[in-house]
């Protein structure tokens, strides 16, 4: 079913869900700040690119919700994720720092997820269990049902949650990683936010099902598919796709229909591939405006709060812009170093 | 679905329900209305694939054919049944277990046998061996060694009659191992988006080596499969002749119409080992009686018998022609000779490649070449 069709889900907003959920009233206010945090992060590194400070800039900038959503499902202090480069807002929950990405984004030595030699948004913490990735679109499903399979064996109870775009799921990895989660049941859920464009590519032209979702049927697993820009639907299946992997029964693949709002990346016109009148469809669909709606309609901010919001959000921004600018690159004689192990 | 209220699907869905296939494969003919000599051909097809592979096992464990050696007896229904349904203008890919596909696209006996014997006359030249047969004349693409590598290729070959417009079909035959290879979900997802005219053929022989198929997927009926991709898929049973020809038959008809790929899992065993060094402690010695019930080829002659379309004269000639045409491929490939040490280099490059190099070989590289 095309998204467009779930135009009821906006109505549902009307009525309170988060606490039919389970989710109080400062779950719903801090996911909004998380959304809210990451947007404005997003939007300066593409200030920061176009100013020449930053070489790249790679958006997620649509996809909060969807991120947030999932994040809120799982266990902060036990769950691993494997996120890919769309993913600030997961992150962030995760525990990153504004300070963190930007040390990233502008290749300092002190970017905590790789000394500053990855490429922006290519995420990683050892303490924080976000695992490292390639830029090689779909490697990080494999390795996810690997870490889903030490979890089982070392029996933790712990969940792996896995993100990467609609143009992973026609990569031969997808195939891989999902048969073998699927066969050994392993707690791993696979959460395609799916953008509707690989790069410049229509999913309709990479994909020969209506959905994402519908590919797990070749694997004998669930498959959800929800509208991504909103929080409270993703959270939903989510926390049911980790109560399923937390009691044996597997893993789900769960797709979030959402839209990037800006390009694929800093070095992408999707001007040529995207007509104007669909960007700005889904710019009228813009999760963080729902959720400001939803919390104002509900009595958890008013004007003034949202107002305060953005202001304290603001002033992390800078923050964590002037701390990564005043601090040093990598030193040339460190060049080496983590290129083989200890 | 509004907003994902559940499960998209449930698990292995009905086939045809959804709007996902739509299709099944047309029913085997009545055997009395298809021509005698044919149907004795094909019995005869099926006799020379099985002396064929019988006489080649006997030369291996002899240290006459050197390399791998992977035997389809108990498959040969497939092959001669499978491609009798395509047209000589077809194109054909295969895996490694390769002989019985080769023979029956009418590659000349003597001529695979040398190649198993790695001689000079050998369909690839003495080069590929018994995995690696190929025949391009007989738009034959070849056995490949890679696990689901082909796939991807036969999908490139269907590309290549969409574009030019030719109703040409590709028929690429794999096993179910091949199935939960990354090569088989790119292949048939591209094959579905595009349309393509490829015809998967799934040798279901239910191990992957040594590997049971449950334990290897949890979708075990694998014409489910084709669902994850929108493609019209059956299962059918790879015993039966006619069963697999009318199957291969009606879905080369549905991608010559531009109507996309079709997956076909046929239903079969292998009597030998996965090759010739497997002890087999994977499977019981209950289980492979119980499929030699199922023999193809004592089937095929049974019903021909039953239905009185042949005598048993006529297929014991059918036997003893077989036999001559295997002894006459082994003779020939004993005597083919070993290809010259000269012609190393062949076949590795192109030769406009070493035109297009500068004067004198450059920096060495090319200097070689012919």
């Amino acid at each position: 079913m095309a998204t467009g069709d779930r135009v009821d889900l906006l109505e549902r907003y009307q009525h309170g869900r988060h606490r039919e959920l389970g989710l109080t009233d400062e779950d719903v206010r801090r996911m909004y700040e998380v959304m809210l945090l990451a947007r404005r992060l997003d939007e300066r590194m593409w200030i920061l690119n176009r100013t020449g400070q930053a070489p790249f800039a790679i958006s997620g900038q649509g996809h909060e919700a969807a991120q947030v959503g999932a994040a809120w499902a799982l266990d902060r202090e036990r769950d691993w994720i494997y996120p890919y480069y769309r993913d600030v807002a997961l992150v962030l929950v995760w525990g990153l720092t504004p300070r963190d990405l930007m040390l990233q984004l502008l290749g300092k030595a002190a970017d905590p997820s790789s000394g500053g030699r990855q490429m922006p948004n290519h995420f990683s913490s050892r303490r924080l269990r976000i695992a490292p990735q390639s830029s090689v679109v779909g490697t990080q499903i494999p390795q996810a049902a690997g870490t889903a399979l030490a979890s089982k064996l070392e029996g933790t109870g712990a969940v792996t949650l896995v993100t990467f775009g609609e143009g992973a799921t026609a990569q031969g990895d997808f195939h891989e990683g999902v048969n073998f989660a699927a066969i050994h049941r392993l707690p791993v859920i696979f959460f395609c936010e799916n953008n509707g464009y690989a790069i410049s590519v229509p999913a309709e032209k990479e994909l020969s099902v209506p959905d994402v979702a519908d590919r797990a049927l070749g694997y004998g697993i669930p498959g959800v598919t929800v509208d991504g820009n909103d929080p409270f639907e993703v959270y939903r299946v989510v926390r049911e796709a980790v109560e399923r992997a937390r009691a044996g029964e597997g893993p789900s693949l769960i797709e979030a229909k959402t839209y990037r709002l800006l390009a694929h990346s800093s070095d992408d016109d999707d001007s040529t591939y995207r007509p104007r009148e669909e960007v700005e469809a889904w710019r009228q669909r813009d999760p963080l405006p729902r959720l400001a709606a939803y919390l104002k309609e509900h009595g958890l901010a008013d004007d003034a709060d949202l107002q305060a919001l953005e202001e304290q959000v603001r002033q992390q921004v800078d923050d964590a812009t002037e701390h990564a600018q005043a601090a040093p690159y990598p030193r040339a004689e460190h060049l080496l170093d983590h290129v083989t192990g200890p | 679905m509004g907003g994902g209220e559940g499960m998209a699907q449930a698990n292995n869905p009905e086939p045809g329900r959804d709007g996902w296939t739509g299709w099944t494969p047309d029913p085997p003919p009545d055997l009395r209305d298809e021509p005698p000599e044919r149907l004795l051909e094909y019995y005869r097809q099926m006799q020379v694939i099985r002396h064929f592979e019988e006489r080649a096992a006997q030369a291996y464990t002899q240290g006459r054919i050197g390399g791998f050696l992977h035997l389809a007896n108990g498959e040969e229904a497939l092959a001669v049944g499978g491609l009798a349904a395509l047209e000589p203008e077809d194109d054909l890919i295969t895996h490694y277990r390769d002989h019985g596909v080769a023979l029956a696209r009418g590659s000349d006996p003597g001529r695979v046998m040398a190649e198993l014997f790695g001689r000079a006359d050998g369909v690839s030249g003495g080069r590929g061996g018994s995995m690696h047969l190929a025949d391009a004349g007989r738009r034959f693409w070849g056995g490949h060694a890679i696990v689901g590598i082909h796939l991807p290729i036969a999908a490139g070959l269907a590309l290549a009659h969409q574009y030019r417009k030719e109703p040409r079909v590709v028929l690429c035959i794999f096993g179910d191992g091949a199935t939960n290879t990354g090569a088989f979900h790119e292949a048939l997802n591209l094959a579905a988006t595009w349309e393509l005219p490829v015809i998967f053929l799934c040798q279901n022989n239910l191990y992957g080596m040594g590997t049971a198929i449950e334990r290897a997927m949890r979708v075990t009926e694998l014409h489910r499969r084709g669902a994850a991709y929108g493609i019209p898929s059956a299962r059918i049973n790879g015993m039966r002749l006619l069963e697999v020809r009318a199957a291969v038959a009606s879905a080369a008809r549905w991608a010559r119409e531009g109507k996309g790929p079709v997956f076909l899992e046929a239903l079969t065993y292998r009597y030998r080992g996965h090759s010739m060094a497997d002890p087999e402690l994977y499977r019981t010695k209950e289980e492979l009686k119980a499929w030699r019930a199922w023999d193809p080829i004592q089937l095929f002659a049974q019903e021909l018998l039953e239905a009185g379309v042949v005598t048993p004269e006529a297929l014991r000639r059918a036997d003893q022609e077989a036999e001559q045409v295997v002894e006459a491929a082994i003779a020939f490939a004993e005597q083919s000779p070993e290809p010259d040490p000269a012609t190393l280099h062949h076949g590795v490059y192109r030769a406009p490649l070493a035109a297009a190099l500068p004067a004198g070989g450059g920096n060495g590289v090319g200097a070689h070449l012919p």
